[in-house]
């Protein structure tokens, strides 16, 4: 029996007041489910972050959360040079429950070192996180959202620019966060990335579409999302590969 | 002349000056390094009185100094430019005060960190002349190469200009204008004449150009104003001219919103650029 | 030793506390301009205090809180940008007060106490602010040190972790603003860098912890304010510049140790 854990319906949002940036998000996540993201830069893809995340009230429609949800940012405005080790920003995750009365809890401690674990950086759990590459930044605040216990997982391009073992661990750490029942959005430009995932929600602007891999990543769909930015490959088989603009097809 | 004169022409010479300057300096965000460059010129200053040396030279060694070792403090990462700019103006400063409380200086350290503008000799008046055509001609031929160093440094290096370079001549220009300016309005006043008239230029004119010419003028004018009211009402010159510069860029302000980037600031520290 | 010189170093001691403890933040959080710039502020409210009859850290604060609210309006509502308005501010408030200084409110020597502190004068009331700002300054680091230092890391990312940003840095420019009024009789309202940012810039070039780094800057606030208070009053000095030319000194071994590492 699978639990719905977050659903929109008919949501507009925006900033300025005439102005919508998103508008018509209408779909559902199950428990256990895993959606890419697709949107061009300005489509609309940090607005439903966080909108989802509560800083921004959708002016119609419905937001439906039953889960707690945290957000795996791409972590490009901290400060590198901030004396905080790996553990230090894994125990941001438990600020918001400790009262600012009280000092964090053991528990927290433990929780924060188990979820570092889990990401494979227990080693380096007092290295500062300055000095950590990319892809164990990104691991760090994997972790750092397990200790929100949160159960919607929303991910900003979790693979940009991350090297290869941090992607291999990342993908290992995702695929059995699905498992145990979470819900994942991952926001990403790799079109043949998003094969893999359950769901796919293409945005630009609007919900472009949202459904199964096969139906929703097709030429027209893409082209309508990116616009005339898309690469289309052929590489002489008939099969198409996709580029989405703003990813390295290179490499992949 | 009369001293009334000589400090009238004296103030327009520094705001047509500085103002356009001042322009750049706002456009490369780098208001607090020529804050900065004023107090660092305090021990200079002092020393050179001591030794009865020009001030000119004076404020000029110490900016050099200064400037030395704020480059050597910001080498390391967790410090950063503006700490180390805070760091070492605060030591250079607190060495100025000292030497300027020795018996020895002539001139009282009120007029060196408030200025003298009644007292401008012919040689400063033609060293605020030659800034003034430098400036202007600087500003002129370098005004391409700063706005692509401004707007788009990707850009500048397309086309064969280093924005840190550019930047780091506007400063060096600064730090020029700087030795000058003092004379008249002091170590501690004479960010105002840089700072205020391109607030009220960016608010009068539309263009790039029209506004650098802009700062000149409301500068040249905020100068000549100030030393009118100074000795209307009696009142010390050159704060005179820095109220009336400052007053001027405060009703820009409020009358006229600049356009530009409304920055959606997270927290109140990080709105103040921290 | 004389009764003056205890008071000034009792006074010294307890500005070190806050000095060190929120230094560390205003060097993480980018704030050594505004601090300068808030120190620079108060000088019109100091040159009026005595002449209105006002204390002297009431007319201090009034003026530095001025400074704080038109900053806040300049930047968010006006679009000046943050460093433009911090600069124009303050030099609004300096040319203010040397026409106030001179003019209206003719000072003569007394303009150099205000702007570079004294050693003699201090009174029971600069004693207990500075021991009552002590006492915020660690309480405030106790209960929203790690809201600073969330806010600090990633500001973006900060609301998403239900971190009060808003509040949080709202407190810790008001604990900046009571520790600048707090210093002002002891270094001068141009020299507050000495207690507030030098120490603590010295400390974060010597280590990468954060307890670490409180601790040191406070430690070093308080030698350098002991010490240049001690220097001041054997060659007759003001005090301000005496402590500045010190943490100068120590910023740079520092320096040069960090290198070494």
């Amino acid at each position: 029996m699978t639990e719905e854990l977050l659903r929109t319906a008919g949501v507009r949002a925006g900033y300025v007041p005439s102005v919508d940036v998103l508008r018509d998000l209408d779909f559902a996540v199950d428990a256990g489910q895993s959606v890419g993201v697709l949107a061009p830069n300005g489509g609309g893809k940090t607005t439903l972050f966080r909108t989802l995340l509560g800083e921004l009230t959708p002016r119609a429609g419905d937001v439906t959360l039953d889960a707690p949800v945290a957000a795996v940012p791409q972590g490009d405005h901290a400060r590198l040079d901030f004396p905080v080790t790996a553990l230090d920003v894994t125990l941001m995750g438990a600020y918001a429950r400790t009262p600012w009365y009280r000092r964090i809890a053991k528990a927290d401690r433990e929780r924060a070192e188990a979820a570092l674990e889990r990401v494979g950086m227990a080693d380096r759990r007092d290295a500062r996180y300055g000095t950590l590459s990319g892809g164990q930044r990104r691991r760090v605040l994997i972790a750092r959202a397990l200790l929100q216990d949160a159960r919607i997982l929303l991910l900003d391009e979790p693979f940009a620019g991350v090297d290869r073992t941090s992607e291999e661990r990342i993908l290992h750490v995702l695929d059995e966060l699905v498992a145990e029942g979470r819900a994942l959005l991952i926001a990403t430009h790799d079109v043949e990335q998003a094969r893999r995932w359950d769901r796919v929600l293409c945005l630009n602007g609007r919900q472009v579409a949202f459904g199964p891999p096969a139906d929703t990543l097709t030429a027209p769909i893409l082209r309508e999302t990116y616009g005339a930015e898309l690469v289309v490959v052929g590489d002489g088989d008939g099969e198409e590969a996709i580029c989405a603009p703003h990813h390295d097809c290179g490499g992949h | 002349m009369s001293i009334f004169d000589r400090a009238l022409l004296e103030a327009v010479l520094l705001g047509a000056a500085c103002g356009p300057l001042g322009l750049w300096i706002l456009a490369f965000r780098q208001s607090y390094a020529a804050e900065s460059l004023s107090h660092a010129m305090l021990p200079g200053l002092a020393l050179a009185a001591i030794a009865g040396a020009p001030l000119l030279l004076g404020a000029a060694g110490g900016i050099g100094v200064a400037a030395v070792v704020i480059a050597l403090a910001a080498r390391d990462r967790r410090i950063g430019a503006d700490l180390a700019v805070a760091v070492t103006v605060t030591t250079v400063f607190g060495a100025g005060v000292l030497l300027a409380n020795t018996p020895e200086i002539p001139p009282k350290l009120a007029d060196i960190l408030f200025g003298d503008l009644l007292g401008v000799t012919d040689a400063d008046l033609i060293a605020a002349a030659v800034l003034a055509l430098g400036t202007a001609a600087g500003l002129a031929s370098g005004h391409r190469a700063l706005a692509v160093a401004v707007h788009d440094p990707q850009a500048a290096r397309a086309l064969g200009t280093n924005p840190a370079r550019v930047q780091a001549a506007l400063l060096v220009a600064l730090a020029a204008a700087m030795v000058v300016a003092v004379q008249g309005l002091g170590n501690l006043l004479v960010v105002a004449v840089i700072v205020a008239p391109p607030i009220v230029a960016q608010r009068l004119a539309r263009t790039l150009m029209a506004q650098v010419v802009a700062a000149g003028v409301v500068g040249a004018a905020g100068g000549a104003l100030g030393v009118v009211v100074s000795d209307r009402l009696s009142l010390a010159a050159g704060a005179s001219v820095a109220l009336v510069l400052t007053f001027a860029a405060l009703l820009a302000v409020t009358l006229r919103s600049a356009g530009g980037e409304q920055r959606h600031a997270r927290s109140p520290i990080e709105a103040l650029g921290g | 030793m004389p009764e003056f010189l205890t008071r000034a170093l009792i006074e010294v001691l307890l500005l070190s506390v806050a000095g060190g403890l929120l230094g560390t933040w205003i060097v993480l959080r980018r704030l050594a301009f505004f601090t300068h710039a808030a120190g620079s502020a108060t000088f019109p409210g100091l040159v009026v205090a005595s002449p209105w009859g006002i204390p002297a850290q009431v007319a201090a604060l009034g003026a530095g809180l001025l400074y704080a609210g038109g900053l806040e309006r300049l930047v968010r509502k006006r679009n000046v940008a943050p460093d433009a308005a911090t600069a124009l501010l303050l030099v609004l408030a300096l040319a203010g007060g040397t026409i106030l200084a001179s003019d209206a409110y003719p000072a003569g020597a007394g303009v150099d106490r205000l702007l570079f502190g004294t050693l003699l004068g201090l009174t029971d009331g600069d004693l207990a602010m500075s021991a009552a700002v002590a006492v915020a300054a660690l309480a405030g680091t106790a209960a929203l040190g790690r809201t600073w230092l969330a806010t600090g890391f990633d500001p973006q990312a900060a609301p998403a972790l239900h971190i009060r940003t808003g509040r949080g840095d709202a407190l810790l420019l008001a604990g900046l603003a009571l520790t600048v009024v707090a210093a002002l009789p002891a270094v001068g309202a141009l020299l507050v860098g000495t207690l507030l940012v030098v120490p603590a810039a010295t400390a974060r070039l010597l280590t990468d912890r954060l307890r670490t780094l409180q601790l040191l800057a406070v430690t070093l606030a308080a030698a350098e304010g002991v010490g240049g208070l001690l220097l001041a009053y054997q060659y007759d000095l003001p005090p301000g510049p005496a402590i500045a030319l010190l943490g100068g000194a120590a910023y740079a071994l520092a320096a040069v140790a960090a290198t070494k590492r």
